[in-house]
């Protein structure tokens, strides 16, 4: 029995890509789920993927000046990404469109033109790393990458905090007190354009989005309290990830896709046995009508 | 003339507009701390539009509006359909925002903080929700847990748009006893109202909105103008103080 414990669950961690790639996942599951419960409280958890695109001809243009770097593709990526959410809240100050609208629009520009970029300057195989990652050829610069760029996000976020849910509950708020809100949302999409920086190196442009999104959104069938949601989505990251890698690792399977659907399973295992909201929550309703207090 | 008698809040000859289409011209006056002003006029009136122009939220085409108000003590309070009532927070934790604007992001609170918004839910009755999501809230106790984070806030210019919709009538009576008193501690209220009844109770002054025109009245002279002689309770909800 032991035995078997330990093949499965320390033995792989004796190769040293196995260790590296579980710290960067345990530091990217601490730092994009609290950005993803924020992003669901806000009705935004679709601008997550639309700013993990938007990093993308970033990425390509710094792959082109100085081939596989990561630190000048993250730079590239960052810088990009900011670029492309602060075009887009130009846009919908300017012309009465809605953020999500002109997010939309520049996102898919970006994709192409990352995608574009990418081909012109290297192989298919060069794409695929971009697009989907490769957790497991996490090296130790990239290490530190991301563990300096999750424990931005954390600080960064504990400072911005209370302005954060004040926002998000009410933005009208601080909008009383001079306009405030401006800095805060701003605040927020940066750290949203960081934790994509962080999260392609190890999933992907395309999969990091699944690693702040998914734990949030299973978390929202635990818990009604904001400490609860980030805490369980946290853990549900965490486990995620790390589950994740020692499954790809045993049954030769992709690393980045098996983390994201094992944050899936989580998903629908809370959908259907959730504390609140989940189908399991409905049924158990029916059997205990006074507790169910009508909200209106 | 002393210098707490001095306008709060002062519109001169201001001109509104949405887009292109004007919608008030000409409104004037001097709002006094600790008067409460109810604002009426029909849909579309342009009441939305001046409470946006006193926040600083639409800068005026000519005219202005000068608020001595410091940003931090402002408090707008939209109508209920504004919120987000699925967020996860609890009642207290929602008065307890009221102290951020001058309490700042990263200072914790103490405990003098926490009994402040103790008294402060005991006085609007709501000391028993105090840890109920607000998704669970109804209509009324919501509108109570709202203003209490007004009072956290120690708001010095308070507008309000329709508090008292979709509320039950011990908490319209609660609420126009704590906002009485809030004016008689100095704070500047101006409330967006419909109801006649809870205009006569609440009303120091009333500013009506009518064709893109601003005109001041006593809430008397409305009530001969528009309304048919009825008996208007003159109890300020004393019977319902403290229960929910």
């Amino acid at each position: 029995m032991l035995e078997l414990l330990n093949a499965w669950f320390i033995a792989p961690f004796d190769y040293g890509f196995m260790r590296r790639a579980v710290v960067g996942g345990l530091a990217l599951s601490l730092a994009a789920p609290p950005l993803g419960v924020f992003l669901v409280l806000r009705g935004m958890s679709l601008i997550g993927d639309a700013l993990a695109h938007a990093i993308m001809p970033g990425v390509a243009i710094g792959f082109l000046l100085a081939g596989f770097s990561l630190p000048i593709m993250s730079i590239g990526g960052v810088l990009f990404g900011l670029l492309v959410a602060l075009s887009a809240g130009v846009v919908s100050k300017m012309g009465g469109q809605r953020e999500d609208a002109a997010l939309a629009s520049f996102f898919i520009i970006s994709l192409a033109a990352g995608v574009l970029l990418i081909s012109i300057g290297g192989s298919s195989v060069d794409l695929t790393h971009v697009l989907f990652g490769s957790i497991l050829a996490v090296n130790s610069t990239a290490l530190l990458l991301i563990a300096g760029i999750s424990t931005l996000i954390v600080v960064t976020l504990a400072v911005v905090f209370r302005a954060l849910v004040v926002e998000c509950l009410d933005p009208l708020f601080l909008r009383g007190q001079n306009r405030r809100n401006g800095w805060v949302h701003s605040v927020f999409l940066a750290l949203l354009v960081l934790n994509m920086t962080a999260g392609f190196q190890t999933l992907g442009t395309l999969m990091a989005v699944g690693l702040m999104m998914l734990p949030a959104t299973a978390a929202r069938f635990w818990s009604r309290r904001l400490e609860g949601l980030m805490a369980i989505a946290v853990v549900l990251a965490m486990t995620a990830s790390t589950g994740g890698l020692l499954l790809s690792f045993h049954l030769d399977i992709p690393s980045g896709p098996s983390i994201i659907l094992l944050a899936g399973v989580g998903y629908f295992f809370s959908a259907l046995f959730g504390r609140y909201h989940s189908l399991a929550a409905k049924l158990r309703r029916k059997t205990t009508p006074l507790s169910a207090e009508t909200s209106m | 003339m002393s210098l707490n008698d001095l306008p709060r809040l002062k519109l001169e000859n201001l001109h509104l507009a949405q887009g292109r289409r004007t919608v008030l011209e000409h409104v004037d006056g001097d709002i006094k701390p600790g008067a409460i002003t109810a604002l009426i006029g029909a849909n579309g009136a342009g009441k939305s539009t001046l409470i946006q122009a006193i926040m600083g939220e639409l800068r005026p085409i000519s005219g202005k509006v000068t608020c001595h108000v410091p940003a931090e003590r402002r408090a707008w309070l939209p109508q209920q359909l504004a919120l987000d009532l699925t967020f996860p927070m609890s009642v207290e934790e929602l008065v307890m925002t009221g102290s951020w604007p001058s309490h700042g992001a990263l200072k914790g609170y103490c405990a003098a903080h926490y009994r402040k918004g103790r008294d402060i839910m005991a006085r609007l009755g709501i000391s028993h929700l105090a840890h109920r999501p607000l998704g669970e809230l109804s209509g009324g106790q919501r509108q109570r847990a709202l203003i209490g984070r007004t009072l956290m806030q120690e708001a010095e210019l308070l507008l309000l748009d329709e508090p008292f919709a979709n509320v039950d009538s011990d908490t319209v009576d609660i609420l126009i006893r704590i906002l009485r008193q809030m004016a008689d501690d100095g704070t500047t209220i101006i409330v967006v109202l419909h109801d006649m009844d809870h205009l006569q109770r609440l009303a120091d002054e009333v500013l009506m909105l009518n064709g893109g025109h601003a005109r001041w009245m006593a809430p008397s002279a409305l009530h001969q103008q528009h309304m048919p002689a009825q008996v208007v309770p003159l109890t300020l909800g004393g019977r319902h103080a403290g229960t929910a």
